[in-house]
């Protein structure tokens, strides 16, 4: 009796999340499938959700009517450069507002906090400058130095500081009765306990880094230089209008990556997960 | 091995002082119990001497060295912690070679070590084993591991069978003491229970608001305690006390004439506290009248809470005693066995 009014309980709730899911999987499903309609099946009306004719060549003119390969390589080493610097910068930053009692340190964190709270628009144009200056505009140089020293590495921070904290003093005291010194006390206890908290420090750096499109566009004018978001905008025809199936076909593959992350990165958190607390 | 000598240890947080000047002498090998009631200190002077708390003032030495600047990696000691402190991304095995490793000791002689010492404390089938993968029996042993491998000069122990229920800690109380007959290693262990400092100790240092009350022989601490408190704490259940006057008819106390030793005929006229321990009533015919409150028979002997004029008191009789609550009995206290202590001070007067 009981049983059965749980199954039917499940059957409901697997319904709900079906019903829920839709308006996430269906721009996904709608940009797979429009990116091997032909131009007309798209506004098709009524649309189909599934295609009728299929057009293979937009995959092909991805990468003839731009250096798509290299735009991806781009946006890959550049995202895999800030994941790497940010991660390295915001757990030893965020250990040391955890743990070292230096002078001023709370109010100090607290000036860092505030960098999270201007927009990346107000920076851009004093940023742009800069960069001028330092003779950096066109190079990746800037996609990459300020998202390792600015507010996405500001929020990575704050998330590893807050995982430090918590993390057991007992734990450090053994290990320096042990024999560690304060830095691989970091490397060798702190830092491989804070997986889950580095795990979603990577995957939202990266989908950060990935997803940039204000700064490319500033900082960046010639084509081969363009990462993945701004590449995305140039599938157009003569007249400026977006060559929908072919931009889509760019959008699918440029979702790719995001969606590895996100396997490969999830299943390190589960382990992650796991390993931490001192009770277990 | 090695023996550890405090001298007038102090140690503020700004301008409160927590441990105000701790002389301490401990012999090399000795078993020593730091025992105290919650916030006494005991953490903090045993912090002290692993160099995780710095040293306000004084001198602490191990092995006729100073080491009051020293870190702890370098006063070869070993600590095991109160929440075991196994590191949680390493195996069991691991973690006990871990500080071995870190000194760069040979992979052949960390494993000779570890599998020592895990033979020692019947850990050999968990070497693979993660933390959390174990009991909290097993935690504790490899969290003593940990310390044994190093064969470090000095044990240090914080209450480390607090987390552990009754049953087992009584087994571990046992494998530690046994562990230290076995190794001999100089030994100081904090705990705020007093059975557990009883059974273990060589030595016990009662500590009680940051300074030490007394020093002994965990029997001598239970025959000749030096003051009330440490009286009332050591010993369980604990020590009655009574308020009142000495005479020559005897302890004045409220309600009550209780009889005096020949020793206290110097005392005459004082006012002072009357210790009697709950094991050193005797019922006897021609003792003093005592209206019974609660009966609680254990089996082997009976624990029964009683007033003796206006003040409540525990006695524990060896005979089963069937009475109900409001009966009178009649109890003799052990003149041998009594305590008299100060009324200002709770110093002993004999
Ligand atoms: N960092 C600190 N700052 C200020 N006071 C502290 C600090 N650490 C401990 N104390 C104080 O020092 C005193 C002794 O603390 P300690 O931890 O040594 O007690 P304890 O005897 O080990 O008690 P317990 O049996 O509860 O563990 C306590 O009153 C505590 O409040
Ligand atoms: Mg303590």
């Amino acid at each position: 009796m009981k049983a059965e009014l749980s199954a039917r309980r499940q059957v409901f709730l697997y319904g709900l999340m079906c019903v829920l899911l839709i308006p996430f999987v269906f721009p996904t499903w709608w940009m797979v499938t429009s990116s091997v309609k032909p131009i007309s099946d798209i506004f098709a009306f009524p649309p189909h959700l599934v295609p009728q004719n299929y057009d293979w060549t937009t995959y092909r003119k991805v990468f003839e009517l731009q250096p798509f390969v290299r735009q991806y390589w781009n946006s890959a080493y550049i995202a895999a450069l800030v994941t790497i610097g940010t991660m390295i910068v915001s757990s030893m930053a965020g250990y040391a507002f955890a743990r070292i009692r230096f002078p001023f340190a709370n109010t100090i964190f607290m000036i860092v906090l505030l960098g999270l709270l201007i927009p990346a628009e107000v920076t851009i144009v004093p940023l742009f400058q800069m960069f001028l200056k330092a003779g950096m505009v066109n190079t990746h140089w800037p996609l990459i130095l300020v998202p390792i020293f600015g507010a996405p590495s500001v929020f990575a921070t704050f998330i590893m500081r807050q995982f430090f904290v918590t993390l057991p003093t007992e734990l450090e005291e053994a290990a320096r009765v042990d024999g560690l010194g304060r830095f691989t006390i970091f490397r060798k206890i702190a830092l491989p306990l804070a997986k889950p908290a580095l795990a979603s420090v990577a995957i939202f750096t990266f989908l950060h880094s990935w997803n940039l499109f204000l700064e490319p566009i500033v900082f960046l004018s010639s084509a081969d230089k363009f990462t993945l978001p701004q590449a995305l905008t140039q599938y157009t025809d003569a007249y400026g209008g977006p060559m929908w199936n072919i931009q889509l076909a760019a959008a699918t593959l440029t979702a790719l990556p995001v969606l590895m992350v996100f396997i490969i990165a999830q299943k390190h958190f589960v382990e992650g997960l796991a390993h931490t607390g001192l009770k277990g | 091995m090695a023996e550890v000598t405090l001298s007038k240890v102090r140690k503020s947080y700004g301008a409160v002082d927590i441990i105000h000047g701790v002389d301490l002498d401990i012999s090399d090998g000795e078993f020593v119990v730091l025992v105290g009631p919650s916030g006494c200190g005991k953490s903090t002077l045993l912090r002290m001497i692993a160099g995780l708390e710095i040293i306000t003032g004084g001198d602490i030495r191990i092995g006729g060295r100073v080491v009051n600047d020293l870190d702890p990696k370098d006063r070869d000691i070993a600590m095991v912690f109160q929440n075991y402190a196994l590191y949680p991304h390493m195996t069991v095995g691991t973690n006990m070679g871990f500080s071995l490793e870190h000194r760069g000791a040979s992979k052949a002689q960390i494993a000779e070590r570890v599998n020592w010492a895990a033979d020692i404390l019947g850990l050999s089938h968990l070497l693979e084993r993660y933390p959390r993968q174990l009991s909290g029996g097993q935690r504790q042993r490899v969290a003593m591991g940990r310390a044994i491998v190093r064969d470090p000069q000095v044990f240090l122990f914080d209450e480390p069978l607090s987390n552990l229920d009754a049953k087992l800690r009584v087994v571990m109380r046992g494998e530690i003491k046994t562990l230290h007959q076995k190794l001999k290693t100089t030994t100081i262990y904090v705990t705020h229970d007093q059975v557990e400092a009883m059974t273990m100790a060589d030595k016990i240092v009662v500590l009680n608001g940051g300074r030490v009350e007394q020093i002994g022989a965990p029997l001598d601490l239970y025959d000749q305690p030096a003051n009330r408190f440490v009286a009332g704490f050591i010993g369980s259940p604990a020590m009655n006390f009574l308020d009142g006057t000495i005479t020559s008819e005897g302890f004045i106390a409220p309600g009550i004439v209780l009889p005096l030793p020949e020793a206290a005929h110097g005392f005459h006229g004082r006012k002072a506290v009357y210790g009697i321990r709950p094991e050193h009533f005797t019922l006897h015919d021609s003792g003093v009248p005592a209206e019974i409150v609660l009966v609680e028979p254990m089996g082997s002997e009976t624990q029964v809470t009683m007033k003796l004029g206006e003040t409540q008191v525990i006695g524990v009789f060896r005979e089963r005693v069937a009475l109900l609550s409001g009966a009178t009995i009649r109890v003799r206290p052990d003149l041998a066995s009594l305590h008299l202590f100060s009324n200002n001070g709770g110093q002993r007067l004999i």
